[in-house]
């Protein structure tokens, strides 16, 4: 087998172990009644994963905020008026970025055992995702000319 | 002295910071200066002859789907740096340039064993890297031709919809750029008009800025002996930047007469479409002829036969058709934007009218197209005003003096 197919066939499956492993180990065993650990165990795990959530949180209510306060010159003569209700939509990310902020924060403020795993579910199912996405086109792509058929 | 250059796409034929770097380099080596570059793909293979360049890894990978990367570039997506890559342009951020300044860093370290430097000078990265290459101690300068804010406005005219709008505000790492260029030594930018405006963009205050001219080859852009065609005009540049403000062009189009026509070097339809469906609704297709990608030759063959070079831009960092016109000895029009004033002398090399107005843009072509007189004039003080002030040579002498005037400041205060 070609060493690019090994490397794909490698991805999908660290990425499917990995992703097996994260919901196993982090979710079905806390289900079914394991303690939570210490306050400092807790906020050794809640800061980074705090940062990275907050990040995330931040740039989506960035993003809400400079659509809804773009002062574009003036709209180019020929663009058809828009109708996408953009500003409304901007409205609605910041809205859900802060309530979504609040809730974490809320979460922290209780140690709960979620506040943490819903984030790091999110981040390391979207990593994983993108390795096994890379592992699929690597295994499905073709990369030697088709055999000629008439040889 | 011994230069350090970093530019993240480095092929003159593939856009503006390969050229600068082409040139600047070159001229830089001929006052005396050893020139290293730090490069990203496309890569620029002619500088060997003056400069060691050093290549660094990026898999240009924006814009394309992952079944669409072929094989050689899904085997190294799954690297470190590749990945981060990888993952910041599936969330549609432009991460080139953040991955370019962090491989820049580690290079240079590495460099940093044999080698030493007494300017580092980014070519339009502004990439977090640039932060923690502080702490080689070494001075850094950067040159910045306009802000991208200028880019994102010009995206958010045309942005339909929610989802474009997101993903324009994603796609310009301005925060970074902020955030890095108040850190660096010295900002190096081709007009005083981009001074003011990286001051209004950046917070970047004056007195760190520096105009440098930006440079141009006029031994080839020279005029070539062509017949001048009568009642002709000419537009060169990219017909999907919006910041060109083509619909004005179009719209003065319809107010000369018939006999007047357009070309445009770039590529029309159908691998470029937006500027021809303009063109359709002003119903002028058959006094607008696209050229498509030309030969240097080509182009400068264009710019010695035309009647007039005509730019409606909404902005210009610099205006380099403008001033390759000049150097070709062609009359411009050109609007009042950016640094257009600067590059063109209203009434000695051409006429400068007010942005976003088609009737002073009609005008002011018929002016300088029923005076042949006033053309041959304005062609020879052109040229002249070419050689005197954006000749590469004269970029790179006022280069190396904010190089020495950086290194004497760096060195006082450490």
């Amino acid at each position: 087998m070609p060493r690019a197919k090994i490397y794909g066939y490698l991805a999908i499956i660290v990425s499917l172990a990995a992703a097996f492993a994260f919901l196993y180990f982090g979710f079905y065993d806390t289900i079914i009644g394991r303690p939570i650990p210490s306050s400092a165990s807790y906020y050794a795990i809640a800061i980074p994963i705090g940062v990275v959530t907050l990040a995330v949180l931040v740039t989506g209510f960035w993003i809400g905020w400079t659509i809804l306060t773009i002062q574009v010159v003036k709209p180019m003569p020929e663009i058809v008026e828009k109708k996408d209700y953009a500003k409304a939509k901007a409205f609605l990310l910041c809205l859900a970025t802060l309530a979504l902020a609040a809730l974490f924060a809320y979460g922290l403020y209780l140690q709960s055992f979620w506040a943490l795993a819903v984030p790091a579910a999110v981040i390391t199912l979207v990593i994983l995702g993108m390795v096994f996405w890379v592992g699929i086109a690597i295994i499905t792509t073709r990369n030697t000319l088709p055999a000629d058929k008439n040889s | 002295m011994r230069a350090l250059f970093l530019c993240y796409r480095g092929n003159p034929f593939c856009g503006g910071q390969g050229i600068y770097l082409y040139h600047l380099t070159r001229e830089l080596a001929a006052l005396g200066v050893e020139i290293d570059v730090i490069v990203g793909p496309p890569y620029p293979d002619p500088l060997e002859g003056w400069a060691d360049v050093y290549k660094t890894e990026n898999l240009n990978i924006w814009s394309i789907r992952t079944r669409h990367f072929g094989p050689d570039k899904l085997q190294r997506v799954l690297s470190p740096w590749n990945f981060v890559d990888y993952f910041l342009t599936r969330m549609h951020v432009f991460g080139e340039m953040e991955t370019f300044s962090g491989r820049a860093f580690f290079k240079l370290r590495d460099l940093l064993r044999t080698r030493r430097y007494d300017i580092i000078h980014d070519v339009q990265c502004l990439g977090w890297g640039l932060v923690p290459m502080r702490g080689y101690g070494i001075p850094i300068v950067t040159t910045v031709h306009h802000p991208l804010t200028r880019d994102r406005e010009a995206d958010f005219t045309h942005d339909k919809s929610f989802w474009e709008l997101m993903t324009t505000v994603l796609f310009y790492p301005l925060t970074m750029q902020r955030f890095v260029i108040n850190r660096l030594d010295r900002v190096i930018t081709s007009s005083t008009e981009g001074a003011e405006e990286l001051g209004r963009a950046f917070g970047v205050r004056r007195d760190r800025i520096s105009v440098v001219y930006n440079g141009m080859d006029v031994e080839m852009f020279r005029n070539d002996g062509s017949e001048r065609e009568p009642d002709t005009l000419l537009f060169v540049g990219n017909t999907e930047d919006h910041k060109k403000g083509l619909i004005y062009l179009f719209e003065a189009m319809t107010l000369l007469p018939e006999r007047i026509t357009l070309t445009i070097v770039d590529e029309g339809p159908p691998v470029r479409t937006s500027a021809f469906n303009m063109i359709k609704r002003f119903g002028i297709e058959d006094r607008v002829r696209f050229t498509g990608k030309v030969s240097l030759d080509r182009l400068v063959n264009l710019y010695s036969s035309k009647a007039v070079l005509v730019m409606s831009s909404l902005y210009e960092g610099f205006g380099l058709p403008a001033a390759e016109a000049m150097a070709c000895e062609t009359p411009v029009v050109v609007t009042a934007v950016g640094s257009l004033p600067e590059v063109v002398a209203h009434n000695e090399t051409g006429l400068i009218v007010p942005p976003e107005n088609p009737r002073a843009l009609a005008d002011a072509i018929m002016m300088v197209l029923k005076d042949k007189k006033l053309q041959r004039s304005m062609g020879k003080k052109g040229r002249m005003r070419t050689v005197e002030n954006f000749a590469w040579p004269v970029a790179a002498q006022n280069t190396l003096a904010v190089y020495e005037d950086v290194i004497r400041a760096y060195r006082r205060a450490s």
